[in-house]
C-alpha cells in the first residue's frame, strides 16, 4: 500500500522538462523552501546586505551563510515562482488554443451534417 | 507535441513571462512619497519606524543586542545611530507637540548616556579602530565627527524646548570647534587623524548655525568662509560634487561618495540653499537611478573609482546599488521634496529591505539600527531646518 502511494506521489510529481507541469512544480518546491527559510527566522540575517552580522553569537561567516541564502530564496520566491507560474497559464491557455483548432474542423462539420436519423427518415 | 517544439514553447513562455513579470513587479511593492514623508503630522511608515526605535530606548536588553551587533562592525554606528534618532525625535516633536514631552524624555536618555560614554571611554569608543594606526596632526586629539553631532544633538534638543544644562554644554561645545577652525589654516579639522570629512564639517556647520539661533551668538563669517573654502578646494571637477574625504593637505581620500554626500547637500540647507541644492541635483544625476520603478543609488560617480568600504555597504555588481548611498538618498529626495526619486526609493525599501512589522513597529531587517534610524530621519525632517530659518525660537 505504501509503495502504491509513493508511485502515486512519485507520479504526481514526475514531469517533462519546460511542460507545464514543470513550471508549477518548480514554482511549488521554490515556494516551499522559502517558506521554511522564512519560518526559521533567516530574514533576520539579511543585515548582511549593510555589512552588519546578523547574530554576533553565530559570527560573521555563519551569518553571512543564512542571510543570504535567504535572499537568493527571496529573490527566488518574487521573481521566479511568479515568471514559472504566468509561464504554466500562457502553456495552458496555448494548448487550449490548440486543441481548439484541431477540433475545430470536425466540429464545423457536426453542426453542419443533418442529424443521421433525421437524414434516414424517408419522407 | 514534439519534445523540441514543446521546449521551444516553454522557453518562449518563460521570456514572455519574465517581461511581463519584471515590469510590473514594482506595482506590488509601490509607495507613495506621502505615505514616507509628509509636509505635516506624521507618515505612517515615520510612525511605526519610531516605534520601533523608542521601544529600543524603554528595552535596555533589546538594545544591547542591537548595538552589540553594530559596533562589531563599526562603532561609528553606534553613535551615529544615537544621532540621527535625537535630530528625528526633534522634528517630531515639533510636528506633534503633543507628544513632545516622551520624545524629550528619550532625547536627554540618549544624550546623557552618549556624553557619560564619551566622558568614561574618551574619544576612541565611538570611532572605528584605524584611528590609533597614527597620530593627529593637530593636537590634542579631538574628532569633528563627534563634537559636531554632540553639538547637534544639544542643539536639536534646545530647538525643541530649552534646557539650561545644555545650554552650557552647547556653548562650550560650540566655542571649542569654532576655536579650532578659526586655528586651523585651511579651515578643516580632523575626524579622524589626518583625515577629514566632508560631513562632518557641515554638521559641525550646522550646530554652530544652531547656536547663533538659540543663543544669539555670529558665526556666519566663520560658515561663509568654509563655504569659499569648500566651493574653491573639496569640488570634484569632474561631477561638480564635493568630495568626502581628504587630508589636512587638501589630498582626497576618496572622492563624491553616495553614502555622505545625500546627507551633505540636506545639511547644506542651512548653510546655503542654493549651493545645497546644486549639490543635490548633480548627486541625483550622478548617483541616482530608477530602473523598472525601483529607485536606488550608486556609491560613486561614474567618472570615480571606488570600491565597496564599510560606509557602501557591499555593491551590487552591473547595477552598483550602494544600500548605504540608497539609504542615505532617502533624506536627500526628502529634504528636496523630490517625490519621484522618494516614492521610488520607498518601493526598493519595500522590495529588498525585508521591512518587519511587529505589533505596529516596523524595522528592516537589511539594515541596523542605524539605517532605521537615518530613516527616520528622512521621513521626518524638515521642521528644525524651517524654524532655525524662519529664526522663530520658542
Amino acid at each position: 500500500m505504501r509503495a502504491g502511494f509513493h508511485r502515486k506521489l512519485s507520479g504526481l510529481w514526475r514531469a517533462e522538462f519546460l511542460s507545464l507541469k514543470d513550471f508549477v512544480r518548480r514554482a511549488a518546491l521554490i515556494s516551499l523552501v522559502f517558506l521554511i527559510a522564512h519560518l526559521a527566522g533567516l530574514r533576520d540575517f539579511t543585515s548582511i546586505l549593510n555589512g552588519t552580522t546578523g547574530s554576533v553569537e553565530l559570527g560573521w561567516r555563519m551569518s553571512a551563510f543564512l542571510g543570504l541564502t535567504y535572499i537568493f530564496l527571496y529573490l527566488a520566491f518574487v521573481l521566479l515562482v511568479p515568471i514559472l507560474l504566468l509561464s504554466a497559464a500562457m502553456l495552458s491557455v496555448w494548448k487550449r488554443l490548440l486543441r481548439q483548432k484541431a477540433a475545430g474542423p470536425q466540429a464545423d462539420n457536426s453542426a453542419i451534417a443533418p442529424p443521421r436519423t433525421i437524414a434516414m427518415v424517408d419522407p | 507535441m514534439s519534445r523540441l517544439k514543446r521546449i521551444l514553447a516553454g522557453l518562449v513562455s518563460l521570456f514572455l513571462a519574465g517581461c511581463v513579470w519584471l515590469s510590473s513587479l514594482h506595482f506590488f511593492f509601490a509607495k507613495s512619497a506621502d505615505e514616507f514623508h509628509q509636509a505635516q503630522g506624521l507618515s505612517s511608515q515615520a510612525r511605526q519606524l519610531a516605534a520601533r526605535h523608542l521601544q529600543l530606548w524603554t528595552e535596555p536588553k533589546l538594545r544591547e543586542q542591537e548595538l552589540k551587533k553594530m559596533r562589531a562592525s563599526n562603532a561609528e554606528w553606534d553613535f551615529m545611530g544615537r544621532t540621527f534618532l535625537v535630530w528625528s525625535l526633534a522634528n517630531m516633536g515639533l510636528r506633534e507637540p503633543a507628544s513632545k514631552a516622551s520624545y524629550l524624555q528619550t532625547m536627554d536618555q540618549i544624550i546623557e548616556e552618549t556624553l557619560r560614554l564619551e566622558k568614561e571611554n574618551g574619544l576612541y569608543f565611538f570611532l572605528m579602530e584605524y584611528a590609533h594606526a597614527r597620530p593627529w596632526i593637530v593636537q590634542p586629539e579631538h574628532s569633528l565627527f563627534l563634537d559636531g553631532e554632540i553639538a547637534m544633538m544639544l542643539g536639536a534638543r534646545r530647538s525643541l524646548e530649552e534646557k539650561a544644562e545644555y545650554k552650557t554644554l552647547l556653548t562650550e561645545r560650540a566655542n571649542a570647534i569654532a576655536e579650532r577652525f578659526h586655528k586651523s589654516p585651511n579651515l578643516i579639522l580632523e575626524s579622524y587623524p589626518d583625515e577629514c570629512w566632508t560631513f562632518d564639517h557641515v554638521v559641525a556647520l550646522d550646530a554652530l548655525r544652531i547656536a547663533d539661533f538659540l543663543d544669539g551668538t555670529d558665526h556666519s563669517v566663520l560658515i561663509q568662509r568654509w563655504l569659499a573654502m569648500a566651493k574653491e578646494r573639496l569640488i570634484d571637477h569632474k561631477t561638480g560634487l564635493l568630495i568626502s574625504n581628504f587630508t589636512t593637505s587638501f589630498e582626497a581620500l576618496n572622492g563624491p561618495e553616495g553614502s555622505s554626500l545625500w546627507m551633505v547637500a540636506h545639511a547644506l540647507q542651512l548653510l546655503d540653499e542654493n549651493f545645497a541644492r546644486d549639490q543635490y541635483q548633480r548627486a541625483r544625476k550622478e548617483l541616482g537611478r530608477i530602473t523598472l520603478g525601483f529607485g536606488y543609488a550608486c556609491e560613486w560617480p561614474a567618472s570615480w573609482k571606488g570600491e565597496a568600504d564599510i560606509d557602501s555597504g557591499p555593491i551590487i555588481p552591473v547595477f552598483n546599488i550602494s544600500a548605504g548611498s540608497s539609504g542615505m538618498a532617502f533624506i536627500g529626495a526628502s529634504a528636496f521634496g523630490d517625490d519621484k526619486f522618494l516614492a521610488s526609493l520607498a518601493t526598493t525599501l519595500e522590495f529588498a529591505a525585508f521591512p518587519s512589522r511587529t505589533a505596529g513597529r516596523l524595522k528592516y531587517c537589511a539594515s541596523n539600527q542605524v539605517g532605521d534610524a537615518a530613516l527616520l530621519y528622512a521621513a521626518t525632517l524638515g521642521p528644525l531646518w524651517q524654524k532655525v530659518k524662519a529664526g522663530t525660537k520658542l
